[in-house]
């Protein structure tokens, strides 16, 4: 059986840090502390877990959950520069076929070019892009987003697939990427939701992110933004180490970047 | 099509088309007849302003890629993330 190693959530943007110098460079300095305990934890396979930004899909069709199943993918450059980094289609194509029986249909994708939401998390996790990745979708932008208790279970239904299906000391580590709290091209656009975001981690890394997956989507829009909705992803990489406790690496309520930016490291005990 | 989404899949299709946004950051009057955009909603994106792109009914993801496509990024300036990226890239 595989085994997933460590589970991490990260906002995946990053603005200048003119005017904000402290709060940007203590979040560069987690993201690279994210970095430093992926490339410790020896990862086979990185499953990447955010949403897409209308870049890929479009308002030809709403897709709701998706696993990238390609043997490559090559980033859009919308932030970072465009790289090439391998994918994981037999993992891909497991998880596909493990969660239909398990209540998810999932869209698989061949032909995908992640956006900043997944290219920054992607520089993060693995600069070499060496390490296959396994983009997973989770639609947080457009109407209508899975529910944060489905998102929860996909990931468990992750953990699952990998412990009866993968080979034999596989090591997974899985990224929930976006958030937190913030308010794009809304009225409220500039609030940082703080007490929300401190109370979404605080739970989080003691080990009760079940609780934070018994929100409705509506609940979490509603106090930490249109934006804030991506935690969603946070919560299937939770759901994927159920129960496991973990580290707040950082939060910045940044303002100026109209954004709470966090990052968590959860450990599944004896990893 | 609704109004929504006439003025939504104008965005989308000028994101997907560089030639066509590029003649769109010089003029936006001909894309709004070619999508046959009312006298209110070309009223409103030639306002422009938040509450005018909420009340057209653009999608904030929209609206952000709208302002982009009326005012494009000169050449060579830099990214959002460039001053993080030597960090990021190890160089």
């Amino acid at each position: 059986m595989g085994r997933i190693v460590g589970g991490f959530g990260m906002s995946h943007v990053l603005f200048p840090p003119q005017g904000v110098e402290p709060q940007a460079g203590r979040v560069i300095d987690g993201m690279m502390e994210i970095r430093r305990r992926i490339a410790a934890l020896k990862p086979d396979v990185i499953v990447l877990a955010g949403s897409d930004h209308l870049n890929n899909f479009s308002l030809a069709a709403q897709v709701t959950l998706a696993v990238g199943v390609a043997d490559s993918f090559t980033t859009m450059g919308d932030g970072t520069p465009a790289a090439t980094f391998p994918g994981h289609r037999a993992f891909a194509e497991a998880f596909a076929r493990f969660a239909e029986p398990n209540g998810f249909d999932l869209v698989q994708m061949e032909e995908v070019k992640p956006d900043h939401g997944m290219s920054l998390p992607k520089l993060v996790v693995d600069p070499t892009d060496t390490v296959p990745v396994v983009p997973v979708y989770i639609n947080s932008l457009m109407p209508v987003p899975p529910s944060p208790r489905r998102c929860y279970r996909l990931g468990t239904v992750l953990k699952q697939m990998v412990e009866q299906q993968r080979p034999a000391g596989e090591r997974v580590v899985v990224v929930g990427t976006g958030g937190l709290s913030h308010w794009l091209c809304l009225p409220e656009q500039g609030r940082v939701a703080v007490e929300f975001d401190e109370d979404f981690i605080a739970r989080m890394i003691a080990g009760r992110s079940a609780e934070l997956a018994e929100y409705s989507a509506d609940h979490i829009f509603r106090e930490s933004g249109n934006g804030g909705l991506e935690v969603v992803s946070w919560l299937f990489m939770a759901g994927a180490l159920p129960g496991a406790k973990g580290e707040k690496l950082f939060y910045e309520p940044i303002p100026q970047w109209i954004s709470g930016m966090g990052g968590v490291a959860l450990m599944p005990e004896a990893a | 099509m609704s109004g929504a989404y006439r003025v939504q899949k104008l965005i989308q299709d000028l994101q997907r088309n560089p030639a066509a946004a590029a003649e769109f950051a010089r003029d936006q009057e001909p894309a709004y007849e070619s999508y046959g955009l009312t006298g209110e909603e070309k009223a409103l994106l030639r306002e422009g302003s938040p509450p005018a792109l909420h009340k057209v009914g653009l999608h904030p993801n929209l609206q952000m890629k709208f302002m982009r496509l009326k005012a494009p990024r000169p050449p060579g300036a830099p990214g959002l993330m460039d001053a993080y990226l030597d960090r990021l890239l190890g160089r």
